[in-house]
């Protein structure tokens, strides 16, 4: 798995930007890491390590930990087992914590969360919207412009996914600066998303943060 | 739950956007919707270790159908979207799944005009 924050990271570790890096090492709509056909080897793995060590994703750094949250925000972790092949340090010694505080998780969980936000409220409008016959029918010529529609499943599934792309036209359409920071340039992603889920929701009509439209990450 | 009216405001690209973009970051952060919690725990790496009881999915996807004949899944492809705009009982679904079985329907988009 590979959020769009994540991509960011690495791509701006391997000073590619994010859409070149969707485009040679995501696979899965954008969603998830290219792994090698033939060796199932994720792309980044060296003889040497991994080549974006620094910007690993959440789900390598919990690694070999799964962790699970529910409605309430509850945590629970598992152990997954060692895989062959895998060169990892494998122990029960040690505290989850610390090992968390070791991998650098702290600030990938933050962005998790906060972006989990942004999905509620998705699948909030989502549930929101009843499409049926309400949605206009005049798209015809919306659907056939350029780019609307991912041409392969190694094309994104969303623009949202590909952040310099996202926050360029944004901050075009604002007349502002892109933020050179990772940090500040995952605040105003997430700040676009809302706005234009603000928008969507200005349409739809207000939608509640109903206990249903809780979700869990 | 109910489903609200809406105006006719909102286009079918950016419903179609929104539907994507939710199922990029259910993949992308493994995000499951509250209310569908509460099946069973597909992936056997899972099931082995008791310490964990939420539920892991692989990957979702998006399954167009027309009427109860599946079109398409994985990405929106063009074609799709060109019979979105030309049949009436034209679906968006969006699943998770995991080892090749469905956890969980997240919910169904009808694109009836």
């Amino acid at each position: 798995m590979a959020g769009p924050h994540e991509v960011l990271g690495m791509s701006r570790l391997l000073g590619i930007g994010t859409t070149e890096f969707l485009a040679a090492y995501t696979d899965n709509g954008g969603t998830t890491l290219r792994f090698g056909e033939e060796d199932g080897r994720c792309a980044f793995v060296t003889e040497s390590g991994c080549r974006v060590h620094a910007r690993r994703p959440l789900v390598c750094r919990l690694y070999p930990l799964g962790r699970a949250t529910d409605g309430t925000g509850e945590e629970r972790f598992a152990r997954f087992p060692k895989q062959d092949g895998c060169e990892a340090e494998f122990g029960a010694d040690g505290a989850i914590a610390d090992f968390l505080a070791a991998q650098g998780v702290a600030p990938y969980l933050e962005w998790s969360l906060r972006y989990g936000e942004v999905y509620r409220r998705m699948m909030r409008l989502l549930d929101r919207v009843g499409v049926e016959g309400k949605v206009e029918t005049d798209a015809g010529g919306e659907a056939r412009a350029a780019g609307s529609y991912p041409a392969s499943d190694r094309d994104p599934l969303s623009s949202w996914q590909d952040i310099d792309a996202s926050l360029s036209a944004y901050c075009a359409e604002k007349g502002i600066v892109v933020p050179a920071g990772i940090d500040e340039a995952i605040d105003l992603h997430l700040a676009a998303i809302q706005e234009w889920l603000d928008g969507l929701e200005a349409r739809i009509g207000a939608v509640s943060e109903d206990p249903e439209g809780e979700g869990t990450t | 739950m109910g489903k609200q009216e809406v105006g006719r405001t909102v286009s079918r690209r950016e419903i179609i956007k929104l539907a994507g973009t939710a199922a990029a970051f259910c993949t992308s952060f493994g995000f499951l919707h509250g209310s569908q919690v509460g099946g069973a725990v597909q992936d056997k790496h899972l099931q082995q270790d008791k310490h964990i009881t939420q539920h892991k999915w692989e990957r979702a996807e998006i399954k167009w159908y027309s009427g109860n004949a599946l079109l398409h899944s994985s990405v929106i492809p063009a074609k799709v979207a060109k019979h979105l705009e030309s049949d009436v009982n034209a679906t968006v679904e969006v699943k998770l799944f995991l080892s090749g079985q469905m956890l969980r329907n997240l919910g169904t988009i009808q694109g009836k005009h």
